[in-house]
């Protein structure tokens, strides 16, 4: 158990708020595109040095000392209402180290791929880059739930901003707006979840609600219902089953932005968020094993969609909502600490994958899987970088994913979840055989035509160095990470408890995944298409091609409710709101011309009004009189 | 004769007055009704004075038929002018005011 | 039966008949003239009520003036080519209704007073009275009234005029 120093945390905080407030309120330096790259590079460089110094300088702690420090926020007569800090133990320690280096490679790589955008552009993207990274260094060091939700949708805020930085693209615009109404609804959850557990125990502090839990104060009427709004918060954020369907439309971002955001850091937010507050989840476990389920069930669904796309960058997002599905399964399990090596693994490969699709993206100048093919003749060390990331993802040693998955498979069996274990098995066989059916059509399928075609001139392929040198660099942050990993394990380090025959099931699983894929898509045995019409893999292939119809489902919701709910108020508004509005002033136009009638312009019919006045007076002061 | 008598005389004649003014059609004959009317309020104002013994009520009898005269005259201008103009004196036929 | 009781429902009778003509009748020179009779018959009253200057003022300004502007009026408002100055009444019912209405509530009122049975001491000349009135308190009244009447009267001549 470690503790890192604050004021180290505060400066790794700084310096990207810094990059992003000089971008944002400065605009020359905005307009000068490049200017502001270098500028927020500059600042993720010096904020990953300062992460690193605070890791290597952390300071061991008991268990019972809690490493936050706060100040005042909303102040109140017992005790401040709510605070802000940071908290800086060993998972925000790790976090910080993720954030800040896959940020500056994304940052670095983005110089190059970004490249044809002109200046002010790039300078917005930039802006955006340095305030996401501040935001989700501010969500990962956050002491108390508070905090961590202001960041959260703060961090929300930064993706629909990237998601849709090409924002004259009406696809773009759709997909950011939809990332941002599906993570909304989870956020409706997490927030009623936070306010409902502070009006139980009057904190919004980390520290202060573990000792509360430790104590056996927290239980409280309820708190499964306050635990499962607050877990709904990560369903929306980590793509979770039903709140899935944004992660692949947010494709539509920049490639890199995919890399950071919606593989690295933003969507695992939401396990970040599970393990952060696992003593409290503890205390529901029926909420575990739901969370495990669910964890589970959405691994298995994501993969079976990604086996059917065509799009190489949404063949990766259904990746990554199939692995946070098993990061969600593990917390569910128990297996906090699996979980979040998973997360952190997943964030090294999944990144390179990411990039390394850029890089493919810029050769083929399309998405298209089954336009691509032949790459590994013309680019072998794109081909290799993008090598080394599947087959961490599939689970091959002594690559980390290995590592990490069989952490994940062996806390989802040790906690006796038979069936979520057998999907994620099933699951991790199609992860195999679906990254090596991407990279068998990008890389080794004969070229239709295309850069890569044979026929004809052989030009050579221009890789610009800049995404070229990323993608070897985060190969080999992940061979260094494997290795570092498969020290641990021979030294015993790891999980001592995992049944031998796991490893060799986990295994097996990857290597017959990848098997398949390769005699399927390279060698047509068996045929792929006559694969996908055996029954029931037709059927599986036709509902997982729409998205199993939950797009469909939302959309027909959305449109029923917003269109009825207008259609109501639009009624109301025309019949009772212009209706009154009409009648009364039909009301008093009609009450107008029968007033006029009086106004007869003839002396004596005044004088009627006179005497008739008179005659009031008359009565009233004689029965008022008396 | 008790006060009541006079003061129901006047009454009587105001009431007349007033039906006068309010029925008659020509102009002039309006005046007429109005003259009636001011005759009964000085005859209420006389007889009060006499029953009092204040000689007040005579002074203001005096100061309203002084105020008559000239509301007379001068409403009798307005009606000759109104006259000339248009050529009618009947009350039915001056609406210009009319909404 | 006094003398004064007698007078007075003489006179009664004579003024209400009169008034009751102006209004009722068609003519309207007719109605003048039954207006200056019933004006003459005010005149009585006042005398009975021991007010014989008023008596004097009401047949000359009244009697006098009023009916005589009123006559002149007449003549100069009706087309004199032998058509008789015929006129009938509107809405007769409303306005008797209404009338009777108003004398309802003031005889009502009438009725619920306390009124003094008796005369009062009167001054031997009341007109002497008047008149020291008139120079005493109500001195600046008086000359009011004399500016009013001479705006009325410069009021008068403005509308009558021709326009040359």
């Amino acid at each position: 158990m470690r503790a890192g120093s604050p004021a180290l945390a505060l400066t790794v905080l700084a310096l990207p708020f810094l990059a992003w407030t000089l971008i944002a309120l400065v605009p020359p330096l905005r307009r000068a595109g490049r200017v502001a790259g270098l500028l927020g590079i500059a600042a993720m460089g010096a904020a990953f040095i300062v992460a690193a110094l605070a890791w290597l300088g952390a300071a061991p702690r008991t268990a019972a000392e809690h490493p936050a420090v706060t100040w005042t926020w909303i102040p109140a007569d017992a005790g401040a209402m709510a605070t802000v800090g940071v908290l800086v133990d060993e998972v925000a320690l790790a976090m910080l180290l993720l954030v800040t280096l896959v940020s500056l490679l994304v940052q670095v790589y983005s110089l190059a791929y970004m490249a044809d955008e002109p200046g002010p552009s790039l300078g917005r993207y930039y802006a955006y880059h340095s305030l996401f990274a501040f935001s989700m260094l501010g969500l990962v060091l956050a002491p108390g739930f508070l905090q961590m939700f202001v960041f959260w949708e703060l961090v929300g805020l930064c993706s629909y901003l990237l998601i849709g930085f090409w924002y004259d693209r009406p696809s773009a615009a759709r997909a950011a707006v939809k990332a941002f109404w599906i993570t909304k609804l989870g956020d409706l959850g997490f927030i009623t979840g936070i306010v409902m557990l502070w009006g139980a125990t009057g904190t919004f502090d980390f520290g202060e609600l573990f000792r509360l839990a430790g104590q056996g104060a927290l239980a409280i009427e309820g708190l499964g219902t306050i635990m499962f709004l607050v877990y709904l918060g990560a369903v929306g954020k980590s793509a979770q089953f039903p709140l899935h369907v944004w992660l692949p439309d947010a494709m539509e971002g920049p490639t890199p932005v995919s890399a950071l955001i919606h593989a690295a850091t933003m969507v695992t937010a939401g396990v970040f968020m599970v393990v952060r507050a696992f003593p409290l989840f503890a205390l529901v476990p029926d909420l575990l094993v739901l969370i495990a389920w669910v964890g589970a069930v959405t691994a298995l669904l994501a993969a079976t969609m990604a086996c059917v796309e065509s799009d190489v960058k949404r063949v990766l997002a259904y990746s990554t909502v199939s692995q946070l599905g098993y990061m969600m399964a593990a917390a569910g399990a128990g297996a906090a600490a699996a979980a979040f090596a998973h997360l952190l693994t997943h964030g090294v490969f999944k990144a390179l994958l990411f990039l390394g699709a850029g890089v493919v993206i810029h050769v083929f100048h399309t998405n298209d899987m089954f336009r691509m093919g032949g790459l590994w003749r013309r680019a072998p060390w794109v081909g290799g970088a993008f090598g080394v990331g599947t087959l961490a993802l599939a689970g091959i040693p002594p690559l980390p994913g290995f590592y990490s998955k069989e952490a994940v498979l062996g806390g989802v069996l040790e906690a006796g979840l038979t069936w979520p274990f057998v999907l994620l098995a099933l699951t991790a066989f199609l992860t195999a055989f679906y990254m090596t059916r991407a990279v068998v059509l990008v890389f080794f399928a004969r070229p239709h035509a295309g850069p890569a075609a044979g026929h004809g001139h052989d030009h050579g392929l221009h890789v610009p160095a800049l995404m070229d040198g990323v993608c070897r660099l985060l190969a080999l942050i992940t061979i260094g990470l494997g290795g570092w990993m498969t020290v641990q394990a021979l030294r015993g380090h790891g999980d001592a408890h995992a049944p031998g025959w796991l490893m060799a099931l986990s295994l097996g699983l990857a290597v017959g995944g990848i098997a398949l894929g390769w005699s399927a898509y390279q060698r047509g045995v068996p045929d792929p298409r006559r694969l996908a019409g055996v029954i029931p893999l037709s059927l599986i292939g036709a509902a997982a091609r729409r998205g199993y119809g939950l797009d469909a489902l939302y959309a027909g919701l959305y449109r029923a409710a917003l269109l009825g709910f207008s259609r109501v108020i639009g009624w109301l508004d025309r019949y009772v709101v212009d209706g009154i509005l009409n009648a009364l002033s039909a009301w008093t136009l009609r009450a107008g011309d029968v007033l006029r009638r009086l106004q007869t312009g003839l002396a004596q019919d005044y004088l009627y009004g006179v005497a008739l006045g008179v005659l009031v007076l008359l009565i009233w002061a004689q029965w008022g009189a008396s | 004769m008790p006060l009541n008598a006079y003061l129901t005389l006047a009454a009587l004649v105001f009431a007349i007055g007033l039906f006068g003014v309010l029925t008659r059609r020509n102009a002039v004959g309006i005046l007429l009704g109005i003259e009636l009317m001011l005759n009964a309020v000085n005859i209420n104002l006389v007889a009060f004075a006499r029953f009092h013994g204040d000689v007040t009520g005579l002074v203001f009898a005096l100061f309203t038929i002084a105020i008559t005269v000239a509301e007379v005259a001068v409403g009798l201008a307005i009606v000759i002018v109104i006259f000339r103009v248009r050529r009618t004196v009947e009350a039915d036929h001056l609406d210009l005011l009319r909404g | 039966m006094t003398a004064e009781t007698v007078g007075f429902w003489g006179i009664a009778v004579v003024l209400l008949a009169s008034s009751l003509a102006v209004v009722l009748t068609p003519n309207l020179f007719h109605a003048v003239l039954y207006l200056a009779v019933s004006l003459v018959a005010t005149g009585i009253v006042f005398l009975l009520l021991e007010a014989p200057f008023l008596f004097g003022v009401q047949l000359l300004l009244y009697a006098g003036g009023v009916v005589t502007i009123v006559v002149f009026a007449i003549m100069l408002t009706e087309r004199l080519v032998g058509e008789t100055i015929r006129q009938t009444n509107r809405w007769v019912i409303n306005g008797a209704v209404l009338s009777a209405a108003v004398l309802a509530g003031v005889i009502g009122f009438l009725l619920r007073g306390e009124t003094p049975a008796a005369r009062a001491a009167w001054p031997e000349d009341s007109t002497a009275a008047v008149g020291l009135a008139l120079v005493g308190p109500y001195a600046v009244t008086f000359q009011l009234l004399g500016v009013l009447l001479v705006a009325a009267l410069l009021g008068a001549l403005y509308f009558a005029r021709t326009d040359d």
